[in-house]
């Protein structure tokens, strides 16, 4: 029951999700070959041996030779990123039809992943994903995993969303995409894509969780002592990121935080659905062990602006929605001490209409590292989304630097030849102009 | 007695009937754990205030059901929990037996006789933290057969531990894999017989009482894959077990080196960090040798394996480039001390090899440096560019070769203007050309005024014929 199907599109989700699930296999006690190792576990009671298949399930389908096959599908319109998987360290947790690859690929083109060559490989793919929730009982949503400035995750992914819609309307379906960061830029059309893709999925999608790669530098520059890090580093940060907010679906624990009360939680309008991710400690491994940080520490440091994963600030906002995922020591004792000292903060300012701020959830399986990784084996840990006004100052930037790509018609005819019209854009423009408009609507006073 | 303090007047301000001679293990555990029978906060559990806020809590109370089932505890915290004994025997079996992560670091432990008392009747601890607890090593403690036969990590930072006491304890910890022993004023005094085998991490950092002589005691642990010896104040490392080019015996697992914050400044640390066999990952920050300019690549390309410096990948083009950079900055260097890119006349100093162990390897990979590589700019000074040119007056024979100094961007306009001050004669009468050593016999006319004498490719110690 309650299971997620995990999707991950585009060579960022693809990649993303090689460390999530490894993340994941760590912490089930899952070999690369899809068994468990059972002899740690042998001597707990029978029935807690019970809750933990049952929490299992909701991410792993077991096989009945025992093997655990994950609920996931990656996919990219080329091959390369997939081959990686193909042949890496945990190609045989996978079933091969779960990697699906297309020849061409959408060349950082929103056109390309959604109208030309999109269009050819998504057939395929929801007959895959068919196939994936067959095997479920009770199908409680998806998670897709995608970056808003390539072309295979901007694209495919709003014509995945689409359909997804039509043949599962009942079900949640939660994002969580790389954003593109403010200075530093991997593709010229970033914004063009960006635009585009949040102005098709915005109203298919239930909640979006955003990271920017600039944020996550920072963290890994200040926090990690790690001056240039490589995707593999930023991607494991990522993956612990998305193991807190995942771990009250695998695990047992006392907040059953299924998809819909995410949404229930932290989304008070459809389209305002935009939270930002913290994550608290992040502690170098050469430093482990030698400061021990309380709930009441991890707890302030989410509150601070350099640990979170998307660039901007929410001392310039008001929070609407607050949720506290803790995970591992914590006692609920330390967490109400914690919130005490934080409210004497004046930097946390909530809107006027939302009387409940704050969700707070524990979680007490201990939080993994990977082996030979850069971060510390920590006691706790704790990760913070919260929905704050903040955010319109991300899209305000993207929709200026689109402003000025779209003004002089840069780098437009890529996508009218694969058979976008401007009207799109316009459109799309539009719409982003009206979610900077309901932000700001929604942060004032009565 | 707790602890002796280190000063004789140190602690005089305690007063003893005020001092917290600490409480019991299971006491501090249900404290945190679990609510007290009968307790007033039920009621007021589901909901608190936050400012003006109400914070909904959710589930604390079956978390706090679940907690009260101590039993079921595997990852505890105690920390600052003012600990100082196990309490009464056998109840924290009974209460707690598949604790496995135990903090205990802050407390009020004295002797390690009741850290005894207490990992005994927890058969499944793995990792143990009791940092900064002063704990006293009695010689006569016996340890039950059993206890800690789970350990697998100790923390002992900052506890005033001995080397020596380390050893005799190390025996109760046979599958002991990660071991924390910072700021213990550590000096190693001999080597781990027939213990510590197992350990693959080991923290000496912060005791500056390490040398590099004391490391070579450690050099011999089987598995050992992480050391961290960062602020010990190292300067100097050797494997004198093997020569340049070869593999030392010591440390064979090791994979990830710190040596942070130390008085590195020697490149010969680096160059014997190459005769580790499994070194791959290396930490060597805020070392005066890492002022250098391109200190960093200077690193990679003397240590051929090294896949990971400062917790940055090193990606093959990286280390292509600093291998290319390494071999043309010593290249002159190289020169002078009888390096020669035909290997039979090839012969460097042993001083050159005994600094670049790795120079003759990357002349063979990626062949030797060439002259024009090497060329270093001169510098950008005027006497530089200065031409030393002898002038000739070819009609009068009388007048004296004269000698003159001159710009090659000098303009032939520029130097007839010269020569006619100097000559008496108007310019426009003047014809120059010049003649050169290298080519006897030839007479280059330099008719365009308007163009430099670096233009006709004037050359020191060329002769410039004026005629009029």
């Amino acid at each position: 029951m309650r299971e997620c199907l995990s999707i991950h599109i585009g060579q960022a989700g693809v990649q993303i999700g090689d460390a999530c699930w490894e993340l994941y296999c760590l912490e089930h006690g899952i070999q690369p070959d899809g068994f468990i190792l059972d002899s740690q576990h042998d001597h707990l009671e029978n029935t807690k041996m019970e809750h933990r298949s049952a929490s299992l399930d909701t991410f792993f389908h077991e096989t009945r030779a025992g093997k655990h096959v994950p609920r996931a599908l990656f996919m990219d319109l080329e091959p390369t990123v997939i081959d990686g998987i193909r042949v890496g360290k945990y190609h045989s947790l996978f079933h091969p039809e779960q990697l699906v690859n297309g020849k061409e690929d959408a060349a950082n083109n929103y056109a390309r992943g959604r109208y030309s060559v999109g269009s050819e490989a998504i057939e395929l793919v929801l007959e895959r994903i068919r196939k994936l929730a067959e095997q479920c009982s009770g199908l409680q949503g998806f998670l897709i995993y995608r970056s808003f400035g390539g072309g295979t995750g901007s694209g495919f992914t709003s014509l995945l969303m689409e359909q997804l819609s039509v043949e599962y309307c009942r079900k949640t379906k939660l994002e969580f995409s790389v954003y593109p960061s403010p200075r530093i830029s991997t593709a010229v059309v970033e914004p063009y894509n960006a635009i585009l893709t949040t102005h098709s999925t915005i109203e298919h999608s239930d909640c979006t969780f955003m990271v920017d790669n600039e944020a996550v530098y920072d963290i890994c520059h200040h926090k990690l002592g790690v001056k240039r890090p490589s995707y593999a580093t930023i991607n494991r940060l990522l993956a612990q990121l998305l193991s807190s907010i995942t771990a009250s679906l695998r695990f047992e624990g006392p907040l059953n935080v299924d998809l819909i009360e995410f949404q229930t939680n932290l989304v008070p309008y459809p389209r305002i659905h935009f939270p930002i991710t913290t994550l608290a400690p992040i502690i170098s491994a050469e430093k482990a062990y030698q400061e021990h940080l309380s709930v009441t520490d991890i707890t302030a440091a989410c509150f601070e602006y350099s640990n979170q994963l998307v660039k901007c600030d929410p001392r310039l906002g008001k929070y609407m929605a607050c949720c506290l995922l803790y995970r591992g020591d914590v006692v609920p004792k330390d967490v109400n001490t914690a919130i005490a000292a934080m409210k004497s903060r004046t930097s946390v300012q909530f809107v006027d209409w939302c009387p409940t701020g704050f969700k707070v959830g524990i979680n007490h399986q201990p939080p993994t590292v990977m082996p030979g990784g850069d971060l510390a084996r920590v006691q706790r840990t704790v990760c913070m989304l919260s929905n704050s006004t903040a955010i319109v100052e991300a899209w305000a930037r993207l929709d200026h630097k689109f402003d000025l790509m779209y003004a002089k018609k840069a780098f437009l005819h890529w996508y009218i030849t694969e058979g976008m019209e401007q009207g799109e854009f316009i459109e799309a423009r539009e719409d982003l102009a009206a979610l900077e408009k309901d932000y700001e609507e929604v942060g004032l006073s009565f | 007695m707790y602890f002796k303090c280190s000063h004789p007047t140190g602690g005089s301000f305690v007063r003893p009937n005020k001092a917290n001679f600490g409480v019991d293990f299971l006491t501090a555990l249900k404290k945190r754990y679990a609510l007290e029978d009968g307790s007033d906060d039920d009621g007021i559990s589901c909901s608190l205030i936050v400012g003006s806020k109400q914070v909904q809590t959710v589930g604390f109370e079956s978390i706090t059901k679940k907690q009260s089932h101590l039993r079921a505890l595997q990852n505890i915290s105690l920390w600052k929990c003012a600990v100082s004994c196990a309490g009464e025997q056998g109840r924290i079996a009974e209460t707690c037996p598949n604790i496995r992560v135990v903090n205990l670091s802050k407390n009020l432990l004295s002797s390690w006789n009741e850290v005894i008392l207490i990992a005994e009747q927890l058969n499944n601890l793995e990792s143990l933290d009791l940092s900064e607890n002063k704990l006293q090593f009695p010689s006569d403690s016996p340890t039950p057969s059993g206890t800690f036969s789970n350990l697998k990590i100790l923390v002992l930072n900052k506890i005033g531990i001995t080397w020596a006491e380390v050893l005799r304890f190390a025996a109760s910890w046979p599958v002991l894999e990660e071991l924390y022993l910072k700021s213990n004023s550590i000096s190693i005094s001999e080597r781990p017989v027939n213990v510590l085998q197992k350990l693959t991490l080991l923290d000496l950092s912060s005791n500056p009482a390490i040398d590099e002589s004391q490391l070579y005691l450690i050099a011999y642990l089987p598995r050992l894959a992480h050391l961290f010896i960062s602020e010990i104040g190292l300067s100097s490392i050797h494997f004198p077990d093997a020569g340049i080019g070869c593999k030392t015996s010591m440390f064979p697992s090791l994979q990830y080196l710190v040596v942070n914050d130390n008085q590195i400044s020697e490149w010969s640390f680096i160059n014997e960090l190459d005769k580790l066999q499994s070194l791959q990952s290396l930490s060597c920050t805020r070392n005066p040798l890492c002022e250098v300019d391109k200190a960093e690549d200077i690193i990679i390309a003397k240590i051929a394996q090294l896949k990971t410096l400062n917790r940055c990948q090193i990606f093959p083009e990286e280390r292509r480039g600093a291998e290319l950079d390494y071999r043309r900055t010593f290249g002159i260097e190289w020169k002078r001390a009888g390096g020669h890119p035909d290997p039979d006349k090839n012969r460097p100093n042993a001083e050159f090899i005994s600094a670049h162990p790795r120079y003759q390897l990357l002349c063979c990979k990626y062949g030797a440096p060439e002259d024009e590589e090497l060329k270093t700019e001169q510098p950008f000074m005027l006497k530089n560019q200065l031409l030393t040119l002898k002038i000739k007056c070819s009609n009068q024979h009388e007048q004296k070769v004269l000698e003159k100094q001159l710009p090659d961007s000098m303009t032939v306009q520029k130097v007839k203007g010269l020569l006619s001050r100097l000559l008496k004669v108007p310019v426009s009468e003047l014809l120059l050309s010049y003649e050169s050593p290298k080519m006897p016999g030839k007479e280059i006319e330099l008719g365009n005024d308007l163009q430099s004498l670096q233009f006709y490719s004037v050359e020191n110690g060329d002769c410039l014929l004026v005629r009029w």
